[in-house]
């Protein structure tokens, strides 16, 4: 009796043993990244995108643009300094989470040999790869727009508008629809959410525009009639949604649904990738935003959009564009260090100035980083849904199209 | 005031149709196999990708591709049963478990993979209308889903209650060692329990097409209220998740007009912790039926 309880409690175990190993074996073969490798000499770029999970769509994007960049700039004949040598990018999948992108992060810098790493598009992962970037002494250059990362760091370099200058920029632009704006403001609770809107509040009252509504939901709703519903009896004339794309789409529809007239701003995000107009069609006509970066800002934004475009079939979106300037910054940090040593790239980085050129594609077109690592001339540019494309609109000396009234 | 309140509770009750119908999937596996399908959003979004392509394909309408998503998830669940749930249900509850949530990881990767993390959406005419009955709206999308929500629920209540096989489920599910004492073959009723929780997932994915976007990990945002509503409305209890769905709709809803957006959610826990301390075993007590 004994024996036999043994018996089948051993095979039970056996059993669960094979079916928790198979089950790790499994999530291992899931999370392992490809990784791309060269035998010549090469530079070490990280590139840390979320290709799988909520921000996948994304992340993919970015992740075609930052290849696309590597070879244009090894194209061009590499790092001249370093006797040509080319840029190599080892991609590495954040999955959209947290917890995975300081594994990551971290695994990808103590397995190879970095110069610098560039990512993570969302601010709450970023925030955490810089963290960790930061201990390793390894320079990262990102487009997120959190005003945390300039906060205490010293390898952490943002070429692009902060959230504070976006939130700014969007209170200008509601004054193009009404001299009176009444602003309801709606924001899911994550660090680029929060960010994002906590800027808009601060800097109202000193734009002339009146906040009727400050609101955090739950990103990844399944409903956003209650939200809507609330927008409405709040009396609002705009609407600013400080949300990534599901969410969106589901907003600009319900509103229309309701038949509720708001002039919408829905910042930068999900907002300014062509998904969202493909979700949305001709219900995103009109619809304004703000975008670190637009396709059609400069003679080289538009080149490269256009060899985008023959690749993937859509527009260069505003965070991939930026990461093919960001791209081009590295390599001219790597061509005036004349070295791969990332502390050397960072030394480089932080005595970049730039006025044409990839490396220059910004709104402004001038980049130079202040001691928080932030763009001294960095400004948002303030885009409307035009025939299915963006538009720049806003401020004048970056307007590439009239504002369209709705 | 009074018409915010209403326009709250119709929000959440359209809503909670949705909810009851992945929640009556799950409630119903559990009650009569006896596991928990932790994939069971994950064929909500088949069901979404099924609708998706006749339409982009064929210009078939969601609501009307319900008669394809429906049977081909049945045919899905009861070969899921016939070739992995038969083989792990002597076993203790891990490898149940771990099939189920191993199935979840497989989809939504495999589905990663065949259709990208891209957003899809159906745009129907109905999308954006709505009827107008005062100062209130309801969306026509949502009145469908809803409307056909509650009759598949009625009919699921029907089935169980007057045909033989479906006596057989609730037998099985309320003792199922003397079911099969009294010939019942639990393995065929089994497999159309399988079947039909599946159908109904299939079901709700096509209803929320044309006004939900699908993704591969769509099905992770229904799942968690579908879970809520099957504890809340007493495990294994059809009509218990159905109500407890519809409660917990308006509850988010109300949480999201009346404290804050980001409370909806909180709302519904508060919910399911106050009622588990007053009534341990659901909203229904101690009865599955």
């Amino acid at each position: 009796m004994k024996r036999s309880v043994r018996r089948t409690s051993r095979k039970q175990n056996r059993r669960e043993f094979l079916i928790k190993t198979g089950g790790a074996l499994a999530a291992a073969a899931i999370g392992s990244p490809p990784i791309i490798t060269h035998a010549a000499e090469t530079v070490n770029i990280g590139a840390l995108y979320p290709t799988t999970g909520s921000m996948a769509q994304i992340g993919v994007g970015c992740v075609a643009a930052a290849k696309l960049a590597v070879e244009m700039v090894n194209d061009a004949g590499g790092i001249k300094s370093l006797g040509g040598a080319k840029l190599n990018l080892i991609v590495s999948d954040v999955q959209s989470d947290t917890t995975v992108t300081r594994t990551e992060t971290d695994r990808l810098i103590s397995g190879n040999k970095l110069s610098a790493i560039h990512g993570c598009f969302a601010s709450a992962l970023t925030l955490i790869a810089s963290e960790v970037a930061e201990r390793a002494k390894v320079p990262i250059i990102t487009g997120s727009s959190s005003d945390q990362l300039n906060k205490g760091r010293t390898y952490t370099f943002t070429p692009f508008a902060r959230a504070s200058q976006f939130a700014k920029a969007q209170l200008q632009m509601s004054k193009l629809v009404s001299d009176k704006p009444k602003v309801a403001v709606i924001f899911e609770n994550t660090a680029f959410g929060t960010s994002t809107s906590n800027g808009l509040k601060e800097l109202a009252p000193d734009e002339g525009v009146e906040i009727v509504m400050f609101e955090p939901y739950s990103a990844g709703f399944t409903d956003a009639s209650p939200l809507v519903n609330k927008v409405k009896a709040s009396g609002a004339n705009a609407l600013f949604s400080v949300s990534y794309l599901n969410d969106l789409i589901l907003i600009v529809r319900t509103v229309k649904q309701v038949g509720l007239n708001v002039a919408i701003n829905g910042g930068s995000g999900g907002f300014v990738i062509p998904d969202f107009y493909k979700n949305v069609g001709k219900l995103a006509e009109g619809l304004q935003g703000v975008a670190h970066w637009n396709h059609d800002m400069s003679d080289e934004a538009q080149k490269v959009n256009a060899e985008y475009k023959k690749r993937t079939g859509e527009f260069l979106f505003e965070y991939a564009g930026g990461l093919v300037a960001q791209t081009f910054m590295l390599a001219d940090a790597l061509e005036r260090a004349g070295s791969t040593d990332p502390q050397k790239v960072r030394e480089a980085l932080s005595a970049l100035d730039v006025s044409k050129g990839y490396a220059a594609m910004a709104p402004g077109g001038k980049v130079k980083f202040g001691p928080d690592g932030k763009n001294i001339y960095g400004r948002p540019v303030g885009v409307q849904w035009q025939n299915g494309d963006l538009a720049s609109v806003f401020p004048k000396e970056d307007a590439r199209a009239p504002l369209m009234k709705t | 005031m009074l018409e915010i309140l209403a326009q709250a509770v119709i929000n959440g009750l359209l809503i909670g149709g949705i909810y009851a119908l992945v929640s009556i999937g799950v409630t119903l596996i559990f009650g009569v196999v006896k596991i928990v399908n932790f994939a069971q959003g994950e064929f909500v979004m088949i069901g979404m990708y099924i609708s998706f392509f006749l339409a982009t394909q064929f210009g078939i309408d969601p609501i009307v591709s319900l008669a394809v998503s429906m049977p081909v998830l049945f045919v899905i669940g009861v070969l899921i049963q016939h070739f992995l749930i038969r083989r792990v249900l002597g076993l203790n509850d891990l490898p149940q478990i771990f099939l189920t949530f191993a199935l979840s990881l497989l989809i939504v990767n495999l589905s990663l993979m065949l259709f990208t993390a891209n957003y899809r959406t159906v745009h129907t005419w109905y999308s954006d209308e709505a009827f107008r009955v005062g100062g209130l709206y309801i969306p026509v999308a949502k009145l469908v889903a809803f409307v056909l929500a509650m009759i598949l629920s009625g009919a699921l209540w029907i089935f169980l209650h007057t045909t033989d096989l479906g006596k057989a489920m609730r037998a099985a599910s309320q003792n199922r060692d003397v079911a099969q004492l009294m010939g019942i073959n639990p393995n065929r009723v089994f497999a159309v329990a399988l079947g039909i929780a599946l159908a109904l997932a299939g079901a709700a994915g096509s209803l929320l097409m044309p006004f939900y976007p699908a993704y591969p990990l769509v099905g992770q945002v229904f799942v968690l209220m579908a879970f809520v509503a099957v504890v809340l409305g007493t495990l294994g209890n059809v009509i218990g998740a159905l109500i407890a769905s519809l409660l917990m709709g308006v509850a988010e809803s109300l949480g999201i007009q009346f404290i804050g957006a980001d409370s909806g959610l909180i709302v519904v826990f508060m919910l399911l912790l106050i009622t588990l301390a007053l009534r341990p075993s659901g909203l229904a007590g101690g009865r599955r039926r």
